[in-house]
């Protein structure tokens, strides 16, 4: 007898629907699975079976062909072993009529113990919002997730047998697991543990605000980690269409979720300078994992030490960094995949760490060959570069707090705001003539600007991009686009020639 | 068949024998003719020279003699490098009472920019300079060539370079504004210590360039030789010889500089140093040579006295430019060192917006640069 129930597969961030098709039929004993099934799903034969002879039931001895349809999909990983079985159950008749009805509605969703146990998946999420189906079969661990989409009736079950006897009517549906309480602090740690660095805050605040990337230089102990795990905390809480979708990325990539199941707060991801390519930027031999600049999606991408970091990975930034969305190709499949962040890099200005002071112990070519790691079309993407040193003492001792990440949030939430009124997500996003748009500069900001691009200080994109950072400070001010000698001078100081490329000390 | 070119030759040739000093070049060119001597070596037979040397044998050369002295010398004309010996015209004035004056000596350029006629004056530094001592040390180069006055230099990193550059920016200004060559600009003269065929370091490409088409660059060692570190010292005491006054901008204790300034003390020259702060490791040096006695060197008119080109001030410096309150505080808070924005604006305690505003005036008024980052104060405003 032929029988068909639904289930899914992921491919990179998203879920593909998959039919499983089971044909139980007389011959010598054999059990076989057909459509592109990868290393795990295949090993769902000897799961499936166990559990199938673990929850009462008996494995037709007969000739059981599976074929995972559409068979040109890769199916990868143990989802399927629910539906698999649920399949082989009702193709050997040992299902009554109501329920080989009624599971023509629902999808499965779940990997199998011997035991008979239905173990927690990766991607519940996005592989739910692909299916269908009215009912949706999906490990107890994974209802939080699967319920977010408020699609379809879930059932969340912990075993076999429960699924089996809630499908006879013998027993009710499990109850799904207690939500637990949503956590209402802000993400990460708050800002006003940053004491003194005043410019230091604001180019946190500017970078939160208008979307632009924040490059910090300075020495061990200048403080840059402690100001990049505070900008999550400035940025505003993700709406509900936003979070669902970073909640999908991050239950496609098997990432823990957070108690309240749905992500809403920025994501912060620290990637160390050891990580591979494909952990940065996405992709794996078999499946296609989201990276990094995935996970990082609407948050923060903080790399620390960025001139330690492989060279093929800061430059596989630079799409993501340009489109906001990477597209990782292989052989068998290719996936686009979300990865819209804002970058804060760290690095020391030289391998020992005080460079530029008279405590430098690196020589020349030390220096230069370090800071070429960073290649040019990357640092271009920074709009706020900004050197950190370590804070005078007193400033250290000094006890009052500064202003809090919350305070800084609400004036950052306006400015993005007005980004989206002017048809952009952030301020960073904004061409050239938007800019001429939106914003006019008065006559000494504007010879401002002027001098100091006659002086090669300020190069014709910097400009640009100078001028962006303007106007986010006008907005931050609660400004209407009038751009005046007080923010381009801020805009430009935030905005200091590092020299990581040309250190040429003795300008003619 | 002797002759004098084939001496030539023979003495550059000799000149880049591996680990060939300027002392035992010249005992050897003064016992014999260079090619007499080239072929006893070349040959494999010893030659004695007066003590201290010892004897040389020619196994210890034998790859480097195998060489042919003429096309030798044929290479630096091609590539243009001029070869004179003492008594040649365009060899140095200033160089000949030396005891180890070099037995030939390479330029690029006019060597007759370094004659004794010219005022000329040494400013040497550390290549860690700060924005501070590279702001004096190009103003000092742009005023003095603008007054006459030769700039003699080591073309390295730092003040050597910040010299230079000054020394060869005012040519256009300088050539035009005084058409009567009364007060003709001086050409640079920079000395080096490897061949000519290269430049190091490689950062003062253009700037070899500039000082080689104004003025002259100079070396004792010939095409090929590279810059090995026993070689510096003996261009620093070319650079004191070729010059009656030795500025110190900046150095730290024991620097290569303070080699240059017993150098020049060796030879009787006038030596000025640059105060600096006493918070700077760089300005240890010259701090230390004010203590000790040496003439303070503020600008280019205190140099134009001890050359004996004027006796007073010329009074003519530009007005300084009015700071502002704001600016002011920020150049205060300073205190001569870098700092970041976050620092001036805590010491000074502004807004950052002030703080903003006045840097990026200040930075524009050349008083403060932005140099890795950071800010300096260049001690030099435009």
């Amino acid at each position: 007898m032929l029988a068909t129930t639904s289930a899914a597969t992921m491919c990179g961030i998203s879920g593909q629907p998959v039919r499983v098709e089971v044909h139980v039929a007389s011959g010598l004993p054999a059990y076989t699975i057909v459509g592109l099934p990868d290393a795990t799903c295949r090993e769902s034969r000897d799961r499936v079976r166990a559990a199938i002879l673990s929850s009462g039931l008996t494995f037709p001895q007969q000739r059981v062909t599976v074929n995972l349809a559409p068979s040109g999909l890769r199916k990868i990983g143990a989802g399927l072993d629910l539906a698999i079985a649920m399949g082989i159950v009702v193709a050997s008749e040992q299902a009554t009529k109501e329920v080989v009805q009624r599971i023509r509605s629902m999808a499965f969703l779940g990997e199998l113990g011997l035991d008979g146990a239905v173990r927690g998946i990766a991607g519940t999420l996005p592989m739910a919002a692909a299916l269908d189906a009215d009912e949706l079969v999906v490990p107890m661990v994974n209802a939080g997730e699967a319920e977010l989409l408020a699609r379809h009736v879930v059932r969340p079950v912990a075993h076999l047998t429960e699924l089996l006897g809630a499908l006879d009517g013998k027993a009710p549906w499990p109850d799904p697991p207690p939500a637990p309480r949503r956590a209402e602090s802000p993400a990460g740690p708050d800002l006003a543990h940053v004491r003194g660095q005043p410019f230091a805050r604001l180019a946190a605040e500017v970078a939160a605000a208008g979307g632009h990337h924040l490059l910090l230089v300075g020495p061990p102990g200048a403080g840059k980690t402690m100001l990049a795990e505070r900008v999550p905390s400035l940025l505003p809480r993700l709406d509900p269409d936003a979070a669902l979708e970073v909640t999908s990325i991050h239950s496609a990539a098997a990432e823990p979720l957070p108690a309240g199941r749905l992500i809403d707060q920025p994501p912060f991801r620290a990637p160390h300078q050891t990580a591979s390519m494909v952990s940065i930027i996405g992709g794996g031999s078999h499946a296609l994992r989201p990276g990094e600049v995935s996970l990082a999606h609407r948050g923060v991408l903080f790399m620390d030490e960025m001139g330690e970091f492989p060279a093929v990975v800061l430059d596989g930034l630079r799409q993501p960094l340009e489109s906001g969305s990477i597209r990782v190709s292989r052989a068998q499949a290719s996936a686009t995949m979300p990865a819209g962040f804002l970058l804060v890099a760290a690095m020391n200005p030289c391998p020992c760490g005080h460079g530029g002071s008279l405590r430098c112990e690196c020589s020349e070519p030390m220096v230069r060959r370090y800071r070429r790691r960073v290649s040019g079309p990357l640092l271009d993407r920074f709009d706020l570069r900004l050197v950190v040193d370590v804070p005078d003492r007193h400033q250290l001792a000094d006890s009052t707090p500064g202003e809090s990440s919350a305070s800084v949030a609400c004036r950052v939430a306006q400015v993005r705001a007005r980004a989206r009124q002017r048809g952009v997500a952030a301020n960073s996003r904004l061409a050239a003539t938007q800019l001429d748009e939106c914003s006019i500069l008065d006559e000494p900001a504007r010879a401002m600007l002027e001098r100091a691009l006659d002086e090669g200080r300020l190069s014709g994109r910097g400009l640009v991009r100078v001028r962006a950072v303007a106007l986010t400070l006008d907005d931050l001010r609660g400004g209407d686009g009038h751009l005046d000698r007080e923010v381009v001078a801020q805009a430009l100081m935030l905005r200091t020639e590092i020299d990581l490329r040309t250190d040429s000390v003795v300008r003619a | 068949m002797m002759s004098i070119d084939d001496d030539l030759a023979a003495t550059v040739a000799l000149s880049g024998l591996p680990g060939m000093g300027p002392s035992r070049l010249r005992s050897m060119v003064a016992a014999d003719a260079p090619s007499r001597t080239w072929e006893r070596l070349a040959a494999g037979r010893p030659v004695v020279l007066d003590r201290p040397f010892p004897e040389i044998r020619a196994a210890e050369w034998s790859d480097a003699l195998r060489a042919d002295p003429a096309a030798i010398l044929a290479r630096h004309v091609v590539a243009g490098i001029g070869v004179v010996r003492p008594g040649d015209p365009g060899y140095p004035g200033r160089l000949a009472d030396e005891h180890d004056a070099p037995a030939v000596l390479f330029s690029r350029g006019d060597p007759s920019a370094a004659d004794a006629q010219h005022p000329a004056v040494a400013i040497v530094g550390t290549r860690r300079s700060t924005a501070y001592g590279e702001g004096v040390a190009r103003a000092l180069g742009a005023e003095l060539a603008a007054s006459g006055v030769t700039v003699v230099s080591g073309l390295a990193l730092g003040i050597d370079g910040a010299a230079h550059v000054g020394a060869t920016s005012t040519e256009v200004d300088g050539e035009g504004a005084d058409p009567s060559g009364a007060r003709r600009v001086a050409g640079p003269v920079a000395v080096v210590a490897n061949g000519l065929d290269v430049v190091y370091p490689r950062r003062h490409r253009d700037l070899s360039a500039r000082v080689a088409r104004l003025g002259a660059v100079l070396s004792e060692v010939p095409i090929g030789a590279r810059p090995e570190r026993w070689r510096f010292p003996l261009r620093n005491r070319l650079i004191a010889a070729l010059a009656p006054v030795l500025v110190v901008v900046e150095s730290a204790r024991g620097g290569g500089s303070m080699h240059t300034v017993r150098e020049a003390d060796d030879r009787g020259r006038t030596v000025m140093a640059v105060p600096g702060p006493v918070t700077s490791v760089v300005s240890v040096g010259p701090n230390q040579l004010l203590v000790d006695g040496c003439a303070p060197c503020r600008d280019a008119d205190d140099v134009r006295i001890a050359l004996g080109l004027s006796t007073m001030p010329s009074g003519a410096r530009a007005p300084r430019r009015q700071s502002t309150l704001d600016e002011a505080a920020i150049l205060d808070a300073f205190a001569w060192t870098p700092a970041t924005v976050d620092q001036l604006a805590e010491r000074s305690r502004l807004p950052l917006a002030q703080v903003s505003i006045a840097l990026a005036d200040l930075v524009a008024a050349g008083e403060v640069v932005a140099r890795a980052g950071a800010f300096e104060r260049s001690g030099t405003p435009r």
